[in-house]
């Protein structure tokens, strides 16, 4: 056995004691979790250890995915020769399944042989990558092609006789439903599948991970622990020392004899399955949400109401109307506030909800951004209105004057309404009055008979005008809420699959790091490895490793008598 | 009026700063390793930090709401999320070559915010009812770290690329717009080969130094990577949820929605390609290069065209 002196000449001091050359494939016990490894380099490495499992022969490199189908709980190590019928060796697994063998019933076995190869292919990696590039690409082209427009809009913008890049026209368009992209087969079709893909490799593969990673061994194999990714070896050290180190660093740490094996963070080895399982989740819920949900609309003028039931539309097939949509909504009141600048800070409707006997069950002053929620509706504050103006004229009224929208380009909206101050007959089509312009509930404009602009009022103010010989007097600006009512029955799913995913991926940024450490003679060899923050895990090992106190003079003897060396 | 001046001290104070700092590193990796001039650099760093945040803060205050509701906001804090990240592995003590990355991108970043093209926005102006939510910080802040984050993971993986194709790069060499590119991710290795190209002793790897740093940014790389992967999608997922509190359906196809699950999609993409130990290397760097441009589209192609529900960001560039 080489001197301890020799060994730091051939391995270098610490800063660069990692591996030098790409990590040799380790033994097939370890488990390697790829949905689509190369089959070719692991056939050229045989598994080493007797009574292990065999390794697909070299010639199979291009072999498809073999599916492990786990009826029972597999032995840990056996060394049955591959059976025919339902079972096959699976790469890297560390057990070989009992197969069914004694299966009589020839149809079953042709359905396990069909939902196997279905399985292995879905649960092909290359597939699943190509499956999100081309969702991507669609929901880039669903961005880009405009969504949701008359068939003649499509007539328009990709003519035949001229043709959009020299070959697009309103064909390739409408026959693959790209108008309406994210509800067209094609996406949806895509969809599924990534969501088969998914399931089908979360079964397949991840699963058994979980078994696998579960378990740890101990190495009594010097070289083993060597060719690991980052190995290194300690002079004049004891393992026990190693191991107390390690145990503050976080590793849980477990020794026998001579061997020590520790490890850390093995929640990332188990977060992407949660992160699978959350997007199956999420994508239930939405499938649930878009086939049972109903959404409605109303612009309801202050002081009116209307029956639930009566603006619900189903959404999807599964829409069930629940009792609750005999409710009567009463917009007791609906107002802005606005900031000092004179724009609109907040809309405000106070709403109560009356049940079918005339018993408010429900009141509330809703906002954007705070809705009202009863038995599984949900009622959001989406838009505003100016429904009429109440105006007296010299004292008479008040009048309701309903107020019109105007047309305006952008967001802002303009209403208008006309007070005739004269009679109006068919004689005299041409009407002379006062007309008032509002663009919100706050201040009105008015302008006289000739249209020149007289004055500007607010309707709390209480101040009368005078126009063309006639005292008008606003009395209150009447406005109109614009409510959108939902009831989604896939939202509590689709919340729960939210939250999963945000926190399996958090926890998925964990690296799983592993340490094997084996006392030989008085020297301790170390090896380790990490799925994720290699650069991080070398600089970890190397500072804990200069932790580890070197044991001189007297204590060597002991050591060296009470460790037997395995090599 | 005190905090507009303020503001306006601040935000000059950081750009001329972090221009010195751009300068300085620059003369580093050209000319010499100059001690003295890395740590005023740093120096140069911090202020630059201290003062963007003082210009954030000064910004929230005075207008009572989280600095995020436009455009020009929304850059600062790029700029500013940018800073965190070249300051994280300062903390842990790595040594990191993310400040090549970072300070450039902060630099382009602050000044487009505050070049010519976005001054009507500079002002800070009141939220609309629809931002009115406590999720505007969540949401927001989350995306811009994620955003920040992601950029620089991608921008590692270019760098990647780019060092391993180097030989098909050299004809490029000798034209003079493309020197720039060549100092910032050439010269590193450069300067590696000649100080320590006397050591004999280390293995005759012919291009040890190469596949040393190339490994050392595909680890980074992923690591940045995955972190913004997961900011990313805590993003989008509040984003749902707001607008499930808001709208009444958390997801509308929104362009800028859309896009945000693309951008999520192909880092999704990288991180399942590194699976596989063919892949790993070229192929995700070339993919995490692609990422980069898609997080672009989705943060400024969108705010350009100023459709949808996001149309908060929108700007239109100035007609000449």
């Amino acid at each position: 056995m080489p001197s301890p002196a020799s060994y730091l000449l051939l391995n270098p001091a610490k800063p660069s004691s990692s591996r030098l050359l790409p990590p040799p494939r380790l033994p097939a016990r370890r488990f390697h979790v790829s949905c689509d490894a190369p089959r070719g380099s692991a056939g050229a490495r045989s598994g080493g250890g007797g009574g292990r499992r065999e390794v697909v022969p070299a010639g199979a490199s291009k072999a498809k995915k073999q599916i492990v189908f786990f009826d029972s709980a597999p032995p840990v190590s056996s060394s049955q020769p591959q059976q025919g019928g339902g079972s096959a060796t699976e790469k890297g697994e560390g057990e070989t399944p009992t197969s069914k063998g004694g299966n009589g019933n020839a149809a079953l076995g042709l359905l396990r042989r069909v939902t196997k190869r279905t399985l292995s292919a879905l649960s092909n990696l290359p597939l699943a990558i190509s499956e999100m590039f081309a969702i991507a690409a669609l929901m880039a082209l669903g961005t880009v092609i405009d969504q949701g427009e008359a068939p003649s809009y499509y007539f328009e913008k990709f003519p035949e006789d001229n043709p959009v890049f020299g070959f697009i026209t309103w064909r390739w368009i409408l026959t693959p439903g790209f108008d309406h992209m994210f509800s067209s087969p094609v996406f949806l079709g895509l969809l599924a599948l990534l969501a088969a893909s998914l399931m089908a490799c979360t079964y397949t593969t991840q699963l058994p991970m979980v078994k696998v990673a579960r378990r740890w061994s101990f190495t009594h194999s010097g070289e083993r622990i060597r060719k690991q990714e980052f190995a290194d070896s300690l002079p004049r050290a004891s393992i026990q020392d190693l191991g107390v180190i390690l145990m503050g660093a976080g590793y849980e740490v477990f020794t026998k004899g001579p061997s020590l094996y520790a490890f850390k963070g093995l929640a990332g080895r188990y977060a992407p399955i949660g992160v699978h399982l959350a997007m199956l989740f999420i994508m239930a819920g939405a499938t649930l949400s878009a086939t049972g949900s109903f959404k409605g609309s109303v612009d309801v003028p202050q002081g009116l109401n209307f029956v639930i039931g009566d603006v619900m539309k189903p959404r999807g097939v599964l829409s069930i109307a629940p009792d609750v949509f005999n409710t009567e909504v009463h917009v007791n009141r609906f107002y802005m506030e606005y900031y000092d600048s004179g724009e609109v800070s907040q809309f405000y409707s106070d709403l109560s909800l009356f049940n079918l006997d005339g018993k408010e069950v429900m009141r509330k002053t809703i906002k954007v951004n705070d809705p009202l929620r009863y038995g599984g509706i949900t009622i959001y504050q989406t838009d505003w209105g100016f429904s009429a103006l109440q105006v007296k004229k010299n004292g008479e009224g008040p009048f309701n004057l309903a107020m019109a929208q105007l047309k305006l380009n952008g967001d802002k909206k303009l209403y208008g309404t006309f007070l005739p101050l004269e009679d109006s007959d068919s004689s005299n089509p041409n009407v002379k009055g006062i007309s008032m312009l509002a663009r919100d509930l706050q201040s009105i404009v008015l302008y006289d008979q000739d249209g020149k602009f007289v004055g500007v009022r607010r309707p709390s103010s209480k101040l009368p005008i005078e126009i063309n010989g006639n005292e008008i007097l606003i009395e209150d600006a009447i406005g109109t809420t614009g409510l959108d009512l939902k009831t989604d029955p896939g939202v509590p799913i689709v919340y729960a699959g939210f939250g999963a995913l945000m926190l399996t991926t958090c926890i998925s940024y964990l690296s799983h790091s592993q340490i094997w450490a084996l006392q030989d003679g008085s020297t301790v060899v170390v090896g380790g490895k990490t799925n994720r923050a290699k650069l991080e895990f070398s600089e970890e090992m190397n500072r804990l490793l200069d932790k580890v106190p070197e044991l001189i003079g007297a204590n060597n003897e002991n050591i060296v008598d009470s460790k037997s060396t395995a090599t | 009026m005190l905090f507009a001046t303020l503001e306006h001290i601040l935000i000059h104070i950081s750009f001329s700063t972090i221009s010195i700092v751009i300068t300085i590193h620059l003369i580093t990796l050209l000319v010499r390793e100059l001690r003295g001039l890395r740590d005023s650099s740093e120096k140069g760093m911090i202020t630059t930090f201290s003062s963007i945040t003082g210009f954030l803060v000064s910004r929230w205050i005075s207008s009572g709401h989280f600095p995020l509701s436009n455009l020009y906001e929304s850059l600062i804090f790029l700029s500013w999320a940018l800073y965190i990240l070249h300051t994280i592995p300062k903390i842990q003590n790595s040594k990191n070559d993310l400040s090549t990355i970072t300070t450039p991108s902060t630099i382009l970043t602050q000044g487009f915010a505050t070049s010519g093209l976005l001054t009507e926005m500079h002002q800070s102006t009141i939220l609309v009812p629809a931002l009115q939510s406590q999720w505007l910080m969540m949401h927001v802040s989350m995306m811009l770290l994620s955003y920040a984050t992601l950029l620089c993971g991608s921008l590692l993986s270019a760098a990647l690329l780019i060092i391993r194709f180097q030989k098909n790069f050299d004809f490029f060499s000798k034209k003079k717009k493309n020197v720039l590119l060549k100092t910032f991710f050439f010269s590193e290795i450069e300067n590696l080969y000649a100080k320590r190209i006397k050591n004999t002793s280390f293995p005759a790897f012919p291009n040890y130094y190469k596949y040393q740093l190339t490994e050392r940014l595909d680890s980074w790389s992923y690591r940045v990577i995955s972190l913004g992967f997961t900011l990313l999608t805590i993003g989008i997922l509040c984003g749902a949820v707001w607008a499930n509190e808001a709208w009444g359906s958390y997801w509308n196809w929104d362009p800028k929605e859309t896009w945000a699950f693309i951008t999520w999609t192909i880092f999704a993409i990288y991180l399942h390609s590194r699976t596989n130990p063919n892949w790993k290397g070229t192929n995700s760097a070339l993919v995490a290069s692609i990422g980069f441009l898609i997080i672009w589209i989705c943060y400024f192609g969108i705010n350009l065209l100023g459709i949808g529900l996001h149309s908060y960001g929108s700007f239109t560039l100035p007609s000449k």
